[in-house]
């Protein structure tokens, strides 16, 4: 029973099933009633909240049972010789192998950690009934007396995952069991132990000793394995890994090498207080778990919610790619997940904001899982192979994430190619103005000039025609400047439409007042004369131009104002008019941008409009409108100068 | 009498030098830049400066500034900025607060020897010159209903133009082909329904007619 259904489970490639439509139960209503009625109710919460603790009633249970084991063993002990403080250290650190076993399953339910320090509460609890008056209790007792350590030494192995990772770790953990079960039976085989042992085959406390120093041997050997095993875990490690894992490491094993030294050491140090001895070795073992549980916590372990609820939150969530390594990392426990997209189009891999990135060397220590959709790559999750020993669950994640993943490089495909675009469009105005401003120095340098020399030529014609008295030459010679004047006229004219020389002596303020002046009804210009770069002055003067052009075709004003204004990022430019009202930019370049405020007001000019918002766009500017109906039209260029 | 010419395009400079050759002038220097006019002009003090706008090195308005710093340096040269454009921010910073002795004209007017000579003898004299294009656009601009501009009489926006070319009365009437007391009569109701002082002189006429029109 979970909490967050798994609505996109049936989107999972890999199982070969159809890709379904968000929010489809599709399969699971019909499989998991109770689970579809969950959705239902809950579609869109987030697993953050839910954390789904789907064994905190099992938990709750489980810790009731230990309470009740504690108390019975703390009777059991009650009247035993020896100091009672002392005995109830076992039921003690039992309880406290419980509750930290409870927190790392809360915490990570997908890590087995938990699971060991649960399992180590019970041999806590065996190993205490050494101690009862019941001989086959005691038995029990004898029998795990070591094991506590062993648990010692597999949550250093199996730490962080809770996962045994390598042969190596396997094989000494293997090992350290062998040796607190197997060579620990001469102690019970040949010792009498407490209350006439049922299991002692012989009175040979010679072969009892012999036992306890090939148990030491082996078992001292294998603790300097897990040590050296660790050390070279360590230097694979992150820095941040190492502060965590290495006062960890530190302290499990000198807990775990300590325990059995400290019965050898016994009469020189601590004299002969077996009591004493005691209760250093259980509070040094018994305190053990807490420490990983610390360790887990300080590792940056948020609450997990396990692959299921990732699939969950997906479905419910239109997540994008931060959000989803997000959940991906708090499913799977690891902080420092990546997620690569492949960029088919590209043939590589990229980040969520499209930039190209590299799969890391699988020697490094991250671990690369591919995510496929509809049989194809789609992405990788990358991640800290040495927190996470088993792909298993990286894999699952991954089947779960695809289709989501898939979208993500879809997105990150698109911003890629809509920043090409923009840097292609952007590129094209530039050119554009560039061959507008080399034509109108090309005509006023050239031709312009040509024209002049002309008409002076012209002039002179006239002149030696007077002096001679030919009057059909001096007619013909006005006629000539004349006509060239003419063409001057109309050459001057298209050189106002290609670049005004306004613009590109003085800038913005200037050529604004040229088109004011020529403008059919008054028009005010409000300019200082800042210069800006010139595709920011071309940007401008073609809003003014165009949007002076709106008002006479459009507006029915009876004065329009300019104003042109240096801003901290660049230039503002305010063409407002007082007439009919009601234009707008229909298209997506004003629908999408929140500060259009048309009114609902009948299209007029519209194409002009769009055309204008396309020419600051590309400077990455921003156009507004504001145009209500009978209110007059205002339309805002403010055009960045960076960039 | 010296003048300086200031013309990056060499066919229409050396056009130039010859025509005021002709005119009588004596061509102190020809320069290819703003940088050139202005050291040229303060070794010469010529009688007249001759400018284009556009020039080297940035192509934008050095002429026009070398041509500021001469009227604002040197009180005795008259100043004549010829251009392909007609820009009415140029004409009020070239008029400035002593619209004497400069004139502001089209490139292609060089073309009608006669006119061209006449205003440049104006200019030397200390008179004002305005090309009409530029005059045009001034009178031409779009006013607020109710401006006094509209109430005048096509003859009055004439005799209004003219003076805002800068020509005298006599000129006015040689133009309009009507006696000079026709136009005083007229320059007297234009002042009249535009609200203006009457002008001490010829130059504050243009100064205060062009600024009226720049409003």
């Amino acid at each position: 029973m979970h909490f967050l259904p798994s609505v996109r489970t049936a989107d999972r490639p890999r199982n070969g099933r159809d890709s379904r439509p968000e929010g489809d139960l599709g399969p699971l209503a019909a499989r998991d009633g109770a689970a579809a009625q969950d959705a239902a109710v809950a579609p869109a919460r987030r697993p953050r909240r839910l954390a789904a603790r789907p064994q905190l009633p099992a938990l709750a249970a489980l810790g009731g049972a230990a309470l009740l084991l504690a108390a019975a063993e703390t009777a059991l002990l009650f009247d035993q010789p020896g100091a009672i403080w002392a005995l109830i250290l076992f039921p003690a650190a039992a309880l406290t192998w419980f509750a930290a076993g409870a927190v790392a399953s809360l915490r990570r339910p997908g890590n087995r950690l938990g699971a060991i320090m649960l399992a180590g509460a019970l041999v806590w609890f065996a190993a205490g009934l050494l101690n009862a008056p019941q001989p086959a209790l005691a038995s029990v007792g004898a029998i795990v007396a070591m094991l506590p350590l062993a648990l010692g030494a597999h949550l250093l192995h199996a730490f962080p995952s809770g996962r045994l990772r390598g042969r190596a770790s396997r094989l000494i953990v293997a090992g350290i069991y062998v040796a607190a079960l197997l060579l620990h039976a001469p102690a019970w085989l040949f010792l009498p132990g407490g209350a006439g042992s049922p299991l002692q085959v012989a009175d040979r406390p010679d072969l009892a000793q012999l036992g306890a120093d090939v148990q030491d041997v082996v078992g001292g050997g294998l603790l300097l394995a897990t040590a050296v095993l660790l050390a070279d875990r360590m230097r694979g490690a992150t820095r941040a890994q190492r502060r965590v894992l290495a006062p960890l490491a530190l302290y499990g094993i000198a807990a775990v090498a300590l325990v059995p030294a400290m019965s050898r050491l016994q009469g020189p140090l601590l004299g002969d207080d077996p009591i004493a001895l005691f209760a250093i070795q259980a509070s040094l073992l018994g305190l053990l778990p807490v420490a990983f549980v610390a360790a887990v916590l300080r590792g940056g372990f948020a609450p997990t919610a396990g692959v299921r609820e990732l699939s969950a939150w997906i479905g419910a969530d239109g997540s994008r790619p931060a959000p989803l390594r997000d959940a991906l990392a708090e499913a799977l426990g690891d902080p420092s997940v990546e997620l690569a997209l492949w960029a088919g189009e590209r043939e590589r891999w990229v980040d969520g904001d499209g930039r190209a990135t590299e799969l890391p060397d699988p020697r490094s220590g991250r671990g690369v899982v591919l995510v496929e959709a509809e049989g194809r790559t789609v992405g990788a999750i990358v991640y800290d192979a040495t927190l996470i020993a088993d792909a298993a669950p990286v894999r699952e994640a991954a089947g779960v994430i695809a289709l989501a993943l898939d979208r993500d490089r879809l997105t990150a495909e698109l911003i890629a190619s809509r920043e090409r675009l923009r840097e292609s469009r952007a590129r094209i105005a530039a050119a554009a103005d560039d061959e507008r401003r080399r034509i109108a120095r090309d005509l006023h340098d050239g031709v312009q000039g040509r024209l002049v020399v002309l008409g002076l030529r012209a002039g002179e014609l006239r002149r030696s025609a007077d002096a001679r008295g030919d009057d059909d030459a001096r007619a013909g010679a006005d006629a000539l400047r004349r006509e060239l004047e003419a063409t001057l006229e109309a050459l001057r004219e298209l050189v106002r439409g290609v670049l005004p020389a306004a613009l590109a002596e003085r800038g913005l303020g200037a050529a604004a007042a040229e088109l004011a002046d020529r403008m059919p009804l008054p028009t005010t210009v409000d300019a200082g004369a800042e210069r800006y770069p010139a595709p920011v002055e071309s940007a401008g003067w073609f809003v003014i131009s165009e949007a002076l052009a709106n008002v006479v075709k459009h507006a029915g004003a009876s004065r329009a104002h300019v104003v042109v204004e240096a801003t901290a990022e660049g230039v503002r430019i305010e063409v407002r008019d007082d007439g009919r009202g009601g234009a707008t930019a229909s298209g997506p370049a004003q629908a999408a941008d929140g500060a259009h405020a048309n009114r609902g007001a009948p299209p007029s000019g519209g194409s002009g409009l769009r055309g204008l918002a396309d020419r600051v766009d590309v400077v990455g500017g921003r156009l507004t409108v504001d145009s209500p109906p009978g209110g007059g039209t205002r339309i805002v260029a403010e055009v960045p100068c960076g960039s | 009498m010296r003048v300086v010419i200031g013309e990056d395009e060499t066919l229409l400079r050396e056009g130039l030098s010859l025509v005021f050759e002709r005119e009588g002038f004596e061509v102190a220097a020809l320069a290819a830049d703003g940088a050139q006019l202005l050291a040229a002009a303060r070794e010469h003090r010529p009688k007249l400066v001759v400018t284009d706008i556009r020039m080297p090195p940035t192509h934008s308005d050095e002429g026009l500034r070398a041509a500021l710093a001469i009227r604002a340096e040197l009180p005795q040269t008259a100043v004549l900025v010829l251009s392909q454009h007609a820009q009415r921010r140029y004409a009020a910073e070239l008029l400035g607060e002593r619209p004497a002795g400069v004139g502001y004209l089209l490139k292609q007017r060089i073309g009608d020897l006669d006119q061209f000579c006449a205003d440049v003898r104006r200019v030397c004299s200390g008179g004002t010159v305005l090309d009409p294009e530029l005059v045009g656009t001034l009178l031409g601009r779009a006013r607020p209903d109710g401006d006094p501009l509209d109430a005048l009489t096509d003859r009055q926006r004439d005799v209004l133009a003219l003076m805002a070319e800068g020509r005298s009365n006599a000129a006015i009437a040689e133009r309009l082909v009507i006696s000079e007391k026709a136009v005083v009569k007229h320059v007297s109701n234009v002042y009249d329904q535009l609200g203006l002082a009457p002008a001490a002189d010829d130059h504050r006429r243009v100064l205060a007619v062009v600024r009226y029109l720049s409003r």
